[in-house]
């Protein structure tokens, strides 16, 4: 008789499993060994952002396209790692009965949706780019379309993480039985890790890169001033100007 | 005495439809020719849907795309007689490429958002209905075909014939994605928000395709275009092409 425990099933099968991320699965996945999913989780991050991260940063030329491959599922995992004591935390003090460990790897599945949303999206990213003219070509229709492919991304992003917000709302809800509850939770979160995230991202720019400046993995100045600095600059310009 | 006719008791019949798939008559007869496949994607989706979680899916699949690819191809020669020369092939094989390529490009983003959805349904399955959505698309185009001839001989209008081409996709659309829902709401998953999301790419996908592979309609010197546009800027620009055009001749 074949065996088919989850032990020897192949790690893609997790994959439908982790989308629709029905409550008995997510209640038997915490109760396994962290290492268990782990590295399927951390492979899925790796490999689906960056794979939209290459099609990111493929527009500027095929180096800015590795170096975003890179960078992208570094935001997401440097965000998990960095904020999963503050999380944890928070769960707890809000009232959700899940053991430590459990909200890092809620988080981890989280992220790991968003990211497989955003590598089926890669394909409709490149027929795009191939849509679209030279990054370097300056006209005024190119600039449309320069804006037209960022609002493409930023759409394509925020649906991505909107769709695993909405799961892991439901994951959460599922285990503290309490809407009220789940939705404080998944706030707290959400402030922590867009808080964090938005630094990673001021960190580790540019992501499609401008045409006049070398393609490079960091900005000299990357780590002058904050995300929060820049938006103040610029909200000053706009009201002093 | 009462001679009114009181028919004997009966149990209702059941609405197919209303049926778990493959209890519905004829959905468990396999599907072995084109043939068989085309008569069941108009008359019988269930059939089709049913035989496709079968297990046969790959060649059930292979039998549609094959269709796809004929029929958009014929209906293809008909767009291209408008401006006939090498249009006449050319414009086939960009339909059928850009069908199938439509399909490829949105199948991954379609499985993500059913399995997001609760669907169990396996990525065979998932391409099976992709299949079946450009297969029910392209049997309608051929359905208009006759029609689109009969306007092509009458204009010379890029503007006005690529009106009707698209107005006659949009239909065939409609239908298609039609197929899509009911075959998931018969294999069980909610059509929820994010596959209604997908119904708007794969239309997206489908209109930007008709533009990075023009000329489909008109004629030019290359078989794909010099520039690259985005279908909005096109259209505008054809728009504006043609009205002054129009005003030139009228000069």
């Amino acid at each position: 008789m074949a065996d088919s425990s989850p032990n020897t099933r192949h790690p893609l099968d997790q994959i439908p499993e982790l989308l629709a991320a029905r409550a008995e699965t997510v209640r038997a996945w915490l109760t396994e060994p962290l290492t268990r999913r782990l590295g399927v989780q951390v492979a899925i991050i790796v490999l689906g952002a960056g794979v939209y991260g290459a099609t990111l940063g493929l527009w500027r030329s095929p180096l800015q396209a590795l170096f975003v491959a890179i960078k992208f599922p570094l935001i997401l995992l440097l965000t998990t790692t960095f904020n999963a004591l503050l999380n944890g935390m928070l769960a707890q003090l809000l009232g959700l009965q899940v053991r430590f460990m459990d909200s890092f790897r809620l988080i981890l599945m989280s992220f790991a949706t968003a990211a497989l949303i955003l590598a089926s999206f890669s394909p409709l990213t490149l027929f795009a780019l191939w849509n679209a003219p030279p990054l370097a070509d300056a006209s005024a229709a190119a600039s449309d379309v320069y804006s037209g492919i960022l609002l493409m991304h930023v759409l394509a992003i925020a649906t991505a993480g909107v769709a695993a917000n909405i799961k892991l709302l439901q994951t959460v809800k599922s285990l503290s039985g309490d809407t009220v509850r789940a939705r404080l939770v998944l706030f707290s979160w959400l402030a922590g890790n867009l808080f964090l995230g938005s630094q990673f991202v001021w960190n580790l720019r540019p992501f499609i890169g401008a045409p006049y400046l070398p393609v490079e993995f960091f900005r000299p100045t990357a780590f002058q001033g904050n995300f929060f600095e820049a938006v103040l600059v610029a909200l000053r310009h706009l009201f002093t100007s | 005495m009462n001679t009114s006719y009181e028919p004997p008791n009966q149990p209702p019949v059941p609405n197919p439809a209303s049926l778990p798939l493959g209890q519905g008559p004829g959905e468990n007869e396999p599907i072995a020719r084109p043939t068989q496949a085309i008569e069941a994607m108009l008359r019988q989706p269930r059939r089709l849907v049913h035989q496709l979680r079968q297990g046969a899916g790959g060649k059930l699949i292979g039998q549609m795309v094959g269709l796809g690819i004929v029929c958009a191809a014929i209906y293809g020669v008909v767009v291209g007689m408008f401006s006939g020369g090498t249009q006449l092939w050319a414009a086939p094989v960009k339909l059928a490429f850009g069908m199938l390529a439509a399909g490829m490009i949105c199948l991954p983003s379609l499985y993500i958002f059913a399995c997001l959805a609760g669907s169990r349904a396996r990525l065979v399955e998932v391409a099976g209905v992709v299949s079946g959505l450009v297969l029910l698309m392209t049997l309608l185009l051929i359905g208009f075909a006759p029609v689109a001839w009969v306007f092509s001989q009458s204009t010379n209008s890029v503007v006005a014939m690529g009106f009707l081409h698209l107005l006659f996709g949009v239909v065939a659309l409609i239908f298609g994605m039609r197929f899509l829902s009911q075959g998931f709401k018969w294999m069980e998953t909610q059509f929820n928000a994010g596959l209604k999301v997908w119904m708007i790419i794969f239309t997206l996908v489908v209109i930007q395709m008709t533009t990075a592979l023009r000329p489909i309609v008109g004629t030019a010197d290359t078989f794909l275009p010099k520039e690259k546009k985005f279908f909005l800027a096109h259209w505008f620009d054809q728009i504006n092409g043609d009205g002054k055009l129009a005003r030139a001749l009228e000069d």
